[in-house]
Formats: C-alpha cells, structure tokens, sequence
C-alpha cells in the first residue's frame, strides 16, 4: 500500500489545494464582499475534508472513490450532534459554491483542449446521443424524485 | 519515479502562469455576472459565470498569441481538475449534514430515484439505433457512463468491443460537455417543465461529480432563497448514486438494454 502514496504526492495535493483556497478567498472577497480571512478560513476547512478523503482512498485496500470519503466525513462533520458543526457550518458559508464551479471549469476549459480533436472524430452523432442521454437521466431522475417527494408528503 | 522527473513534474503541476490565468478568468467571469434571456417570454436562459470560464479558457488554449497555455498546461490541468474537485463536494456535504433532518425524511426514498438512470435507455437507445450505431449503442445509452460503469461494462463485454467503443464515445463527450450541458440544459428545463425544484435539485445528484455540481449552480441561481435546501438535496442524491449505481447499472439498467436492443433489431 504505501508505494501507491509517497510524501510528494501529499505534498503536491496541498500545494494545489493551497493555490485553489487562495483563488477562491479572493474571488468571494471580490465577488461577494465576504472577508477575505474568513473565506480563507472556510476554504482550508474544505481543503482539510478533501486531503482526508484523497489519503484515505490510496490507503484503504478497498476500491472506494476518494468523493465518497469526502461526502461522509463532510456530512458527519456538520451533523448537528458534531461539536465542530457551529464552526464548520459559519465558515464554509463565507464560500460560495459558484466561485468554486467557476474555477473548476476554466481548469476544465484548458483540459479540454488537447481533447478537441477527439471530438472531430465522433462527430455530431457521437454529441447528439450524449446530449439525449444526460437529458434522459436527468429528466428520468426528477420525475421520479417529484413522485417520491409527494408520496412522501414533503412537497 | 525518477527524482529528476519527479521534479520535473512539480514544476508542471505549480506552472505559475497557468494558475494566474486562471484566476484571471475566474475574476472576469465573476465580474460579468449572471445574464438571463428570455427567448420568446417563455424560456429564460441563464448564463452563469462558469459557462464563460470555460469558454474563455478553451478560446485561451486554441489562440496562438497565448504561448503559455497548451497541451502541457492542458495535460496538468486535467490532474488539477481531480484535486479541486474535493472542496466542491466537500462543501456539499456539508450542507447536507446541516440539513439532515429534512434528508431522513426522504432518504430511503431518493434510492428510488436511481432508477432514473433509465431515462437514459428510453430516449437514447432509439436515437442512437436511428443514428446508425449498432452495439455501441448499448454501451452508450445504458447509463450516463461514468467511471463506476466503466469498470463493469469493460468487465462484461471486453476492452475491445464495440460496446465498451460506445461507453467510451459518451464517456469522454460528457467529461468534457456534461458540465457546459447540465448548466444549460438545466434552467431551461425547470421553465418548460414546472416540476418541483427540490426534484430537479435530487436528479442533479446524477453521479457525476462535475455534473452534479454545475447542475446544482445553475439550478441555486434560479431558487436562491431554498439554495441550501437544494444543495443538500443534490449532496445527498449524489452520495446514494455513488454507492448504488454500479449495483443499478450491473443487474438492471445493463442487462435491460440489451434486452431492448435485441428487440428493436429483431423487428
């Protein structure tokens, strides 16, 4: 297990997440008037969550992706039985998910340009059927989620 | 790995150039804001600040004035996007254990909504089909095809058959427009179709990480008073998703497609 994890590779994650913290404290600064130090704060708690979640996957013998880590130790963290969920809850709150999507895909842009020629090569049908089968799944989705939510009596 | 590429790769990783200009984009986009169209009074389309980062950092990438970006800063930002891409979920999470009680009501049931991966075979396999796909097509249609299928639609059919072709056409598609496709799609759909937007907020869970959460941004800057409600919905929709739609896909939306795609060829 531990050649699949070596200190360069935590340390090159931190130094990313380090990068991305400081992006995004000074776009919601900018954007949203929220104080700098504040967003920064909330960024490393996020930043914190993830390398957990990044180290505990290459760690753990079992195939589980990194995101799921992430999710559950996010989630118990913020329970409100979590003595730290005041903390967490107040300082996540001075980031605003958009900056975060916003960053993520001007990295994505660039990632997609050396991709661009793939796409020549499907072609349209290839961007068609992709088109239909994320509309089908999302549509798919929220008909049955608005079912379950009247059965359920919450909407 | 060699200490002397190792470094090497540092250096790529921490391309100060790269990440500047990102943050460059980033304020931009942040700085011409959201703007919303109304096509013929009835449809509002939004654009949202994401939507001009990635098209500024593609057009960045393709000009050849920019000297600094190209298919080594393409390469590195494609490592980049899978570390990032923690704190976003991260973020959800959260909201989603803030949220909890409301979430116990309806957590069992959002299981249910997995099942809406056959959207997928419904309207796509017949496409694909009329489109003049032959077993790709199987591969295409049977799930949004992202990594958690790949694993079984390679283990079922082999790395060369023309059904793990067909996964892989949709795969590497949606990988680079899913995003810029839910942020469209997605507001547009809650104006012509007025189902709740707590649904539409569950059906962004949809397994795809960066799916889910443009979808999700979109959807919040439509509903900005509920959009903590809406982020935990999505959050915890996408939880559930990560851990039963491989199940989904091996035992019923695969096996299913098949099934279909035999009938409509043996007619």
């Amino acid at each position: 297990m531990k050649a699949n994890l070596s200190i360069d590779t935590v340390l090159e994650w931190i130094g990313i997440l380090v990068i991305f913290s400081i992006m995004s404290a000074i776009g919601n600064y900018v954007g949203y008037q929220y104080p700098f130090q504040e967003s920064i704060v909330g960024m490393f708690i996020l930043c914190l969550i993830s390398l957990v979640g990044l180290i505990l996957e290459k760690i753990i013998p079992v195939n589980i992706p990194s995101i799921l880590y992430i999710s559950l130790i996010g989630l118990i963290l913020a329970l409100p039985i979590s003595p730290v969920s005041g903390v967490i809850i107040y300082y996540t709150s001075r980031v605003e998910l958009i900056s975060l999507t916003t960053i993520l895909l001007a990295y994505a842009g660039i990632a997609m340009g050396k991709d661009l020629n793939e796409f020549k090569k499907v072609g349209l049908k290839g961007i068609l059927v992709t088109f239909f089968v994320i509309l089908g799944t999302y549509l798919g989705s929220a008909l049955i989620a608005q079912g379950v939510l009247i059965t359920s009596g919450m909407i | 790995m060699t200490n002397d590429k190792r470094r090497q790769y540092d250096k790529e990783l921490f391309d100060y150039k790269l990440h500047l200009s990102v943050l460059l984009i980033f304020l931009i986009s942040q700085y011409i804001g959201e703007l919303k169209y109304s096509l013929f009074n009835q449809v509002t389309i939004i654009l949202l600040p994401m939507i001009y980062a990635l098209i500024i950092s593609v057009i960045l990438y393709k000009s050849s004035k920019i000297t600094w970006i190209n298919i080594k800063q393409s390469k590195t930002a494609s490592i980049i996007m899978l570390i990032i891409i923690g704190p976003l979920i991260a973020k959800l999470s959260i909201i989603s254990g803030q949220n909890i009680n409301m979430l116990i009501d309806v957590g069992p049931l959002i299981i249910l909504e997995q099942l809406g991966d056959l959207g997928a075979i419904i309207i796509g396999l017949p496409l694909a089909i009329i489109l003049g796909f032959k077993r790709e097509a199987i591969g295409m249609t049977s799930s949004i095809c992202r990594e958690p299928q790949m694993a079984v639609i390679i283990d079922k059919y082999g790395f060369n058959s023309s059904e793990t072709k067909g996964f892989m056409i949709v795969y590497i598609i949606a990988t680079v427009l899913g995003a810029l496709i839910l942020s469209i799609l997605v507001p547009i759909l809650a104006n012509i179709i007025p189902l709740h937007p707590y649904s539409y907020a569950i059906a962004c869970g949809i397994g795809s990480t960066s799916m889910s959460v443009a979808g999700i941004s979109a959807l919040t800057s439509l509903y900005p008073q509920i959009q903590n409600q809406l982020m935990a919905f999505t959050s915890i929709a996408n939880i559930i998703a990560l851990i039963l739609s491989i199940y989904i896909y091996m035992f019923i939306s695969l096996p299913l497609t098949e099934k279909i795609y035999e009938k409509i060829k043996s007619k």
